[in-house]
């Protein structure tokens, strides 16, 4: 057990009626024990059966338990309760997303994005099934299965995002990616030399960057960063924050003169922030 | 100022908008030598900017890239370079107005001498 949950399970048993109960459901699904998760969150709403925030974790719990209709019932109550209530649109959007439902999914994603004008994440998975919608909505009804149109969108979007920077980047030897805040790979490639495709360790290895170089320019008093260049023997990368959370990266071969590679830098921000805002 | 590391940390500090350069261990973020303008921090200086070579030099190797020999940050009030040499840091701090690619000419040839 962990320290955090001990503490909170000792702060609960003090005080039975507290809304610790959720802080507490929420280490515990941090924690990969969805069924005493569950247990937690089921005896908080026996004490609190009308809070959102209880239901809220429910609903939560219940998507760890792979129970998507069970989440949004869930989350159906905590809009009842509180309408404006972003985390349960933002839940209710991705599980029907998962679910196929790409309409709804857009409907309740534009209100999480509304409630909570902050969310980067809901902002991206917005336009991702808008996106996905235009596809869809393109292909004739009677072409393919739902699943298999589903599928195919997907794998457009997935390719539109993958082929963002190919006009910026030309023929040469030179790459582009755009990550969110997780260092989770929203579009782009970067292929080695050796045509491997590793775009996604690039984005691991530099999940939370960006919060980091600010970091470091806010104890500086240097303000608002605009570009970090990094050269390493066989590679120059530069990067720039875009919109609130996301970080584009351009690297080059170490022989392509950094000037190059600082103005492919720009080409890709403005391509990327075209890209997240448009409205697809 | 150490006696070793005189003569690169002046011929970096000399530059126009050059405010501080120094010697930082990577390690642990502490000054080695240090040539500063009145008013920089040398300690928060050394700190941040070993860490945030530290963390880009091991990301870079994370991600199969060689290690990071130099990095310049660009923000608003000005730059922040740095050029890493067996496990020592040379830093520079400098404002807007510096002409960046002397700098960095001079950060490259500084490190090597710092073996």
């Amino acid at each position: 057990m962990s320290d955090e949950i001990r503490r909170l399970s000792e702060e609960l048993a003090r005080e039975p009626s507290s809304l610790v109960f959720v802080q507490l459901g929420e280490a515990l699904r941090r924690g990969r024990q969805p069924d005493l998760a569950l247990q937690v969150a089921r005896r908080g709403l026996e004490r609190h059966p009308h809070h959102p925030a209880a239901h809220d974790l429910l609903a939560r719990v219940h998507v760890d338990r792979g129970e998507l209709q069970d989440a949004l019932d869930e989350w159906s109550v905590v809009l009842a309760v509180a309408p404006e209530h972003a985390g349960a649109h933002r839940g209710m959007g991705y599980v029907l997303f998962k679910q196929g439902r790409l309409e709804e999914a857009e409907q309740q994603l534009a209100a999480a994005a509304r409630a909570d004008g902050t969310d980067a994440g809901a902002g991206t998975a917005l336009r991702m099934v808008r996106r996905m919608l235009r596809y869809t909505s393109s292909a004739p009804v009677q072409a393919a299965p739902a699943g298999e149109r589903m599928a195919d969108a997907q794998q457009r979007v997935q390719e539109e995002a993958r082929c963002l920077f190919a006009e910026a980047l030309g023929d040469a030897d030179q790459t582009a990616l755009l990550l969110d805040g997780h260092g989770l790979v929203l579009a782009g490639a970067y292929v080695t030399s050796d045509g491997a495709e590793v775009a996604q360790e690039i984005g691991a290895a530099l999940a939370g960057a960006r919060e980091e170089i600010t970091r470091v320019t806010q104890h500086l008093h240097l303000g608002a960063w605009t570009t970090l260049v990094a050269e390493t023997s066989v590679a120059t990368i530069a990067m720039a924050p875009v919109m609130t959370d996301s970080l584009v990266l351009a690297a080059a071969a170490r022989s392509v003169p950094l000037g190059l590679v600082r103005r492919l830098l720009d080409r890709c921000a403005r391509r990327a922030t075209a890209w997240l805002t448009e409205d697809p | 100022m150490s006696a070793a590391f005189g003569a690169p940390l002046a011929a970096v500090v000399r530059l126009r908008g050059v405010l501080a350069c120094m010697v930082v261990d990577e390690a642990d973020g502490i000054v080695v030598a240090s040539e500063l303008h009145v008013g920089i921090d040398a300690d928060v200086l050394a700190a941040v900017s070993a860490a945030l070579f530290r963390g880009l030099r091991r990301s870079a190797e994370a991600a199969a890239l060689s290690s990071v020999t130099y990095l310049q940050l660009e923000a608003e009030r000005g730059f922040l370079c740095a050029a890493g040499h067996d496990g020592l840091v040379l830093v520079a701090l400098a404002e807007p107005r510096a002409q960046m690619g002397l700098v960095r000419a001079a950060m490259m040839g500084a490190a090597e001498q710092l073996a």
